[in-house]
């Protein structure tokens, strides 16, 4: 078998297998297309108080959570790798152990709140087209994160950082 | 990258560095089929050096089924990581000191007749830091 003594280039050669490995994680369009459904259905949550009394407000979350496991079940399917906070480690040490993209995490997290809140007064003062306005821009914004989230993996990848 | 550079004979071929390099890049869980086409060796090769890894407790293997396509995942184990890293400064640091090498010999030629016969650049061997 061959030595990596006589082989110079095989540090080189891991950086480019890394890279090939990176390259599978590309989204698929279903990826974009439930990023955006799941985000959609998170912020309908603040509409269902107002408008829909019957459905329940964390029907919204629970549905939103079950959709993010769908995604991240069909990326790990169709790319053959399982990136991102395992349920297991985070039980473990906490939400913020997995650094890769950290910064976009942190964000759709401050922004998750900002147009939950935004919609809360908006709708509590019946403008409700601005709320909606918000729902929509938070929705776009989200998942514009959510793939600024997968690029960063895909670099921490590349770097070999991803740990 | 803390882990204290030194060699490991285990993931010193070529093959099994490409296998555990990749598996220490930060996925999680890597699909054999990934792994494969990333590190561009055929499956029996991966069958046959992850089974080496496998048996070394640096790689762990799970093994399942989507409908009736049997599926194998592999995940260094915290040893392999350990092993891994330390390899990989090693082999940083062995980079450094080829390029450093080859620096020298260029700074060194004194004229260009002399340049009929290049020093010989020879990395270190294995076990010899």
């Amino acid at each position: 078998m061959r030595d990596v003594t006589r082989d110079p280039a095989a540090l080189e050669r891991l950086r480019v297998q890394r890279s090939r490995l990176a390259d599978r994680l590309r989204p698929p369009w279903w990826y974009v297309a439930g990023a955006v459904v799941a985000w959609a259905v998170g912020f309908t949550g603040q509409f269902s108080l107002q408008y829909l009394p019957r459905v329940d407000y964390w029907a919204a979350g629970a549905a939103q959570l079950v959709l993010f496991c769908l995604l991240q079940w069909g990326l790990a399917r169709s790319s053959g790798l399982k990136v991102g906070p395992r349920p297991r480690r985070v039980l473990r040490d906490g939400l913020f152990y997995y650094r890769p993209g950290r910064p976009a995490l942190i964000a759709m997290l401050i922004v998750s709140l900002a147009v939950g809140e935004t919609e809360f007064l908006l709708i509590r003062h019946g403008r409700i087209a601005a709320a909606a306005a918000a729902a929509v821009a938070g929705v776009v914004i989200q998942a514009t994160l959510q793939l600024a989230w997968l690029r960063g993996v895909r670099q921490a990848l590349r770097d070999g950082e991803a740990v | 990258m803390t882990a204290e550079a030194k060699p490991d004979p285990l993931i010193h071929p070529i093959t099994r560095l490409s296998i555990c390099g990749l598996l220490a890049a930060g996925a999680d869980w890597v699909e054999f089929a990934a792994l494969r086409d990333a590190a561009g060796i055929s499956d029996s090769v991966l069958s046959k050096q992850s089974r080496v890894l496998e048996e070394a407790h640096y790689v762990e293997v799970r093994k399942g089924a989507v409908g009736r396509k049997p599926r194998t995942w592999f995940r260094l184990t915290p040893a392999g990581r350990q092993a891994v890293e330390g390899h990989l400064a090693w082999l940083a640091q062995l980079e450094q000191a080829v390029a450093a090498g080859a620096q020298d010999a260029s700074a060194a030629r004194p004229a260009p007749a002399a340049a009929d016969q290049p020093r010989p650049l020879r990395p270190p061997l294995l076990g010899s830091t």
